[in-house]
């Protein structure tokens, strides 16, 4: 028994098991993508599907109403592969010399033999110069600067998106991305692979690598998040930007709010003004809670879409980084406060008042009983 | 290698010329081109002549019309411009020439 999925050719509907329609909309894709520099693609697709409709219509009558996996497979048979306009510039585009001006070339962090991140062997690719030169610049730089550098490094970390991609990989370089062009360094890579000695840990891993992309993600709900759309370039940027300031804000209003929630509860009183008589204190809690959570919703939102867009894969250590940072900025706002805010230096030696009127608050609401 | 294969380049080549021969004729819809090829050897499919139909209306060679059919939706009916006329006019002059050639040449 199999599900059956209606769908629309060329202004029909047509009635396909689910597995046909699986197969039909690989057909279609697959037609799509070669005619995808073709001017006249939308007609040539709706000619096709007008074509594929009447064939339907061939299979279909009063009394069957649904086109079968079989008949689909048939009709894609008879359809045959669908090709670029004959006679026309793909065998052009093969000729492409490698490295021309026309393939984008992008700045990416390569993971692939990197020493700390992948910025250094990134920029390497970029500028097209060995890595270990780009690597003593920078250390140069970080001497020079006595150490502030570093924070350079760690800001192009966070900006700089990963290549995870084969296409990112071959921006990166600066090289034209195609099949071909895969096969051809695969088959180039291959001897030396195969006389490195370290080519069977090596498999080993990639294996290991390969059945991890494998695995199903959805279904389990501890695992990572189900793959983000793709980002473009410039969003993986914007979000590398954007996490950590989101991050350091998010963090900043909860010592904020925290600072709010002891004032209320050691002082009766906001910063010094003292909360109207008509409203309670739990209810002035109450609104310094929703506000808190309203603000920061929409900020912890922001912030596990710019996890997705830094990179599904990972997911977990860009969190994890992301976590460090929250943390480093709290301890910074908690030093900073003792410092330079008295309130909190005299909280530090009140705190058993607070514990006092923390029981009297939690008495008044009725929780605890005195 | 058969000899399909070795002239499957070449039955390739040819479909435009075919093609061209095909709807000077008459006026003709795709399932009818395919129809008149599907007993030779430059039987093709749907995948292959809605791209090339669609080169050659690009190039001006051929145009279509709608027409209404019997059974099922409008249909598309082609037929050869001047310029598709005149194109075809060159290419059988050519092939001519090629087949004049082959049998002069050897054996």
């Amino acid at each position: 028994m199999q599900k059956v999925i209606t769908i629309n050719l060329n202004g029909n509907a047509y009635q396909l098991e689910e597995t046909a329609f699986g197969l039909l909309r690989v057909y279609l894709d697959g037609a799509e993508l070669q005619l995808k520099d073709n001017p006249d693609k939308a007609e040539i697709i709706s000619d096709l599907e007008q074509a594929i409709a009447d064939k339907c219509n061939r299979v279909l009558g009063a009394q069957k109403t649904v086109v079968t996996t079989a008949e689909v497979k048939q009709i894609i048979d008879e359809m045959g592969p669908v090709e670029g306009a004959p006679g026309e510039p793909t065998s052009e585009k093969q000729e492409r010399p490698r490295g021309d001006a026309g393939a984008p070339k992008r700045l990416y962090q390569i993971r692939e033999g990197a020493m700390l991140s992948g910025v250094c062997n990134g920029l390497a690719a970029y500028l097209n110069i060995d890595v270990t030169i780009v690597r003593i610049i920078f250390i140069a730089l970080a001497v020079i600067t006595k150490g502030a550098f570093a924070i350079a490094y760690l800001v192009l970390m966070c900006v700089i998106p990963y290549a995870k991609t084969s296409e990112e990989h071959a921006a990166a370089h600066g090289q034209p991305f195609n099949a071909q062009e895969l096969i051809d360094d695969a088959k180039r890579n291959y001897a030396k692979f195969a006389d490195s000695r370290d080519w069977k840990r090596r498999w080993r891993r990639q294996q290991r690598e390969w059945r991890r992309h494998v695995r199903p993600i959805t279904g389990r709900w501890w695992t990572a998040p189900p793959p983000a759309a793709t980002v473009g370039y410039a969003g993986q940027i914007f979000a590398g930007i954007m996490m950590p300031v989101l991050t350091v804000v998010r963090a900043v209003i909860f010592w904020i709010w925290l600072c709010v929630m002891a004032s209320l509860l050691s002082t009766n009183a906001l910063f010094g003004w003292p909360i109207p008589d008509h409203v309670p204190l739990w209810a002035a809690v109450l609104v310094a809670g929703v506000a808190y959570s309203a603000l920061v919703w929409p900020l912890n939102t922001a912030r596990r879409a710019s996890y997705y867009a830094l990179g599904a894969h990972d997911y977990g250590w860009i969190a994890a980084w992301d976590g460090l940072l929250g943390f480093g900025v709290s301890v910074a706002c908690l030093w900073l406060a003792y410092q330079y805010v008295p309130e909190v230096h005299d909280l530090a030696d009140h705190l058993p008042i607070v514990r006092d009127n923390i029981q009297n608050f939690l008495r008044d609401v009725g929780i605890m009983r005195s | 290698m058969s000899v399909q294969e070795k002239f499957s380049a070449i039955r390739k080549g040819l479909l435009e010329f075919l093609i061209l021969k095909i709807v000077a004729i008459d006026k003709v819809y795709v399932a009818d081109m395919l129809g008149r090829l599907s007993a030779t050897e430059f039987k093709t499919q749907e995948g292959t002549l809605y791209p090339l139909l669609s080169k050659l209306r690009r190039e001006g060679l051929v145009d279509y019309e709608w027409q209404e059919s019997d059974a099922g939706p409008p249909r598309k009916y082609y037929e050869l411009t001047a310029k598709g006329k005149a194109q075809l006019a060159e290419l059988s002059a050519y092939w001519k020439d090629i087949n004049a050639t082959i049998n002069q040449l050897g054996r």
